[in-house]
């Protein structure tokens, strides 16, 4: 979601700040995914990575067992473990050819927008934001917890949101003539990290 | 007394020489393709040995050359990319910056006299002060580099199994990465296979190398897939990337926006394309040359009328350029950061 818009990758929107930007790639891994129901019970799942990609409408639907109850909440990690940022080449989704990997030392891009904006003093008037970082000053995971409100889900499908705004605004000013650009591990990262954490939420019930 | 200080001096030497004389470094053969010409590099001058290599590839893989420790050179230069950066248009560098170019794929080096988009290096053991002083690349001073090389006591010893006696110097250094880099050479892709009788093309690919010989082997010539030369193909500047290519070298106006026909060995891997990684796929390269272009004074005649190419031969075309990814040069062990090499089992190893 680009607000209350559904994104197109390649259409031009305008960020809280009023700038105009594109999106072309907006990719990011979940991980650790667990949700309980009104019963209390707690449904974790396998250890896997997913990697949600906007251009790959597969990426964005994600199979699990249905809960016996009503869906409480849901909780994710937003991002690649230290462990496995550090051991080597890896398969399925953390396959470096998924152009989520940055280098031996900095490990992997745990999200990834990236587009133009007129506002982008950068070459190319580029708007590149990769996140990432695992050491403990720079760790980018985030947790995310999504409460259910009544009427927000049913039990054969939930429809979680994600609003790329939220990537400029939130707990941290964000513009993108400011900082157009985010290659590593650091202050900025941390700081698109808190911000785009809460970019998500549990859509009515279709 | 004087003759006693000879003998003394005599001593240390001889006690010197005895402790690293029975390590000299071990000779790396250079294997020619067969069918390639003989490499322009001068292995005369940097003789490679298996030391010399080991080091610079520690070196290419060690963020530690970078100001703030996060970007080697294998940072915009990673194998499984054919040794571009995968999926990024220009390069990443220290600060949040970026260059105002897209990093080429290093594969086949000991063939190419000239570096970099516009051919403004001569030497392979030169070309490296570019990007680790750049101030968006990787913005260290060769002073720094040498006192983090100094104050690690492993490179100590692998500077002195590769070179001997000596201190660590930026030369010396050089001469190490220009070991690792010239041994990046990329030639058992399956046409290679196919040329060399041991596999064949399916029908796709073989109408692909037909039509890739009548339309685009002008300038993207066998064996390496370049001609090496400097061509303006109609890509019109971009305003905020000021890069007038070849021009800035000579400084002849005959020159504007031509760059370095690239390689296309591995192209599968190396997106995004041109010297500024506008095109994202090579649906949009080949859009580019059928339609796009803008031909000025200076653009190709080869290319400055377009190229006819109907969807149907970009299909074959796409199909036989897959043909030049060479898997075992992706994933080579030996060419991996030390510490990782993990040998897939796919990996026919010669």
């Amino acid at each position: 979601m680009v607000g209350n818009k559904t994104l197109q990758l390649g259409d031009t929107y305008q960020n809280t700040w009023g700038e105009p930007f594109t999106v072309r790639q907006l990719r990011y891994y979940i991980h650790r995914l667990s949700y309980t129901d009104d019963k209390g019970i707690n449904y974790t799942t396998s250890e896997a990575y997913y990697l949600v990609d906007e251009a790959d409408s597969s990426s964005k639907i994600i199979y699990l067992p249905a809960p016996a109850g009503a869906l409480i909440s849901i909780r994710f990690t937003l991002g690649v473990d230290s462990i496995d940022n550090t051991s080597g080449a890896q398969a399925g989704a953390l396959d470096p050819v998924k152009g989520m990997f940055w280098t031996w030392n900095s490990g992997y891009i745990f999200a990834k927008l990236e587009g133009r904006s007129d506002s982008s003093h950068a070459p190319g008037h580029y708007m590149s934001y990769h996140v990432g970082g695992f050491k403990p000053s720079q760790n980018a995971l985030r947790e995310i917890k999504l409460a259910a409100t009544p009427g927000s889900s049913t039990t054969s499908m939930t429809v979680i949101q994600a609003d790329v705004l939220a990537w400029f605004h939130g707990a941290h000013r964000i513009a993108i003539s400011q900082s157009p650009v985010c290659h590593e591990p650091g202050a900025t990262a941390l700081q698109l990290a808190d911000n785009y954490s809460a970019m998500f939420t549990l859509a009515p019930a279709l | 007394m004087k003759a006693c200080l000879i003998i003394i001096t005599l001593a240390i030497v001889i006690g010197s020489w005895a402790a690293i004389g029975d390590k000299a470094p071990t000779p790396l053969p250079f294997v020619t393709p067969r069918g390639w010409p003989a490499p322009v590099y001068d292995f005369k001058h940097n003789p490679l040995t298996k030391e010399g290599f080991e080091l610079g590839r520690k070196l290419f893989y060690d963020g530690r050359l970078s100001r703030d420790g996060n970007f080697s050179c294998a940072g915009c230069h990673q194998q499984f990319g054919a040794f571009a950066t995968y999926d990024h248009p220009l390069s990443h560098g220290y600060n949040n910056t970026l260059t105002s170019r897209n990093a080429p794929a290093l594969q086949n080096l000991a063939w190419q006299k000239e570096l970099m988009w516009d051919g403004s290096i001569h030497s392979l053991d030169q070309q490296p002060l570019i990007p680790l002083t750049a101030p968006n690349e990787m913005a260290e001073t060769t002073g720094n580099i040498l006192r983090k090389l100094n104050a690690d006591t492993g490179y100590k010893r692998l500077f002195r199994a590769a070179f001997g006696e000596g201190a660590i110097s930026i030369a010396r250094m050089n001469r190490a990465l220009s070991q690792f880099m010239v041994m990046l050479v990329s030639s058992n892709s399956k046409y290679d296979r196919v040329m060399r009788g041991e596999d064949s093309f399916i029908l796709p690919e073989q109408l692909g190398h037909a039509i890739f010989n009548s339309k685009c082997a002008g300038c993207h010539a066998a064996p390496f897939f370049t001609d090496f030369s400097y061509r303006n193909t109609g890509m019109p500047s971009d305003n905020s990337i000021p890069d007038m290519g070849r021009m800035k070298v000579t400084g002849r106006a005959g020159d504007s926006l031509k760059f370095r026909v690239p390689s296309l060995r591995n192209v599968a891997v190396s997106f995004p394309y041109g010297h500024d990684g506008r095109f994202f796929s090579l649906a949009e390269v080949f859009e580019h040359y059928r339609k796009k272009l803008v031909a000025g004074p200076q653009t190709d005649s080869l290319v400055r009328h377009t190229i006819a190419l109907s969807n149907f031969e970009i299909g074959q075309l796409t199909a036989f350029l897959y043909t030049l990814t060479d898997t075992g040069f992706l994933k080579n062990p030996a060419f991996a950061p030390p510490g990782y090499e993990i040998t897939p089992a796919f990996i026919h190893q010669h």
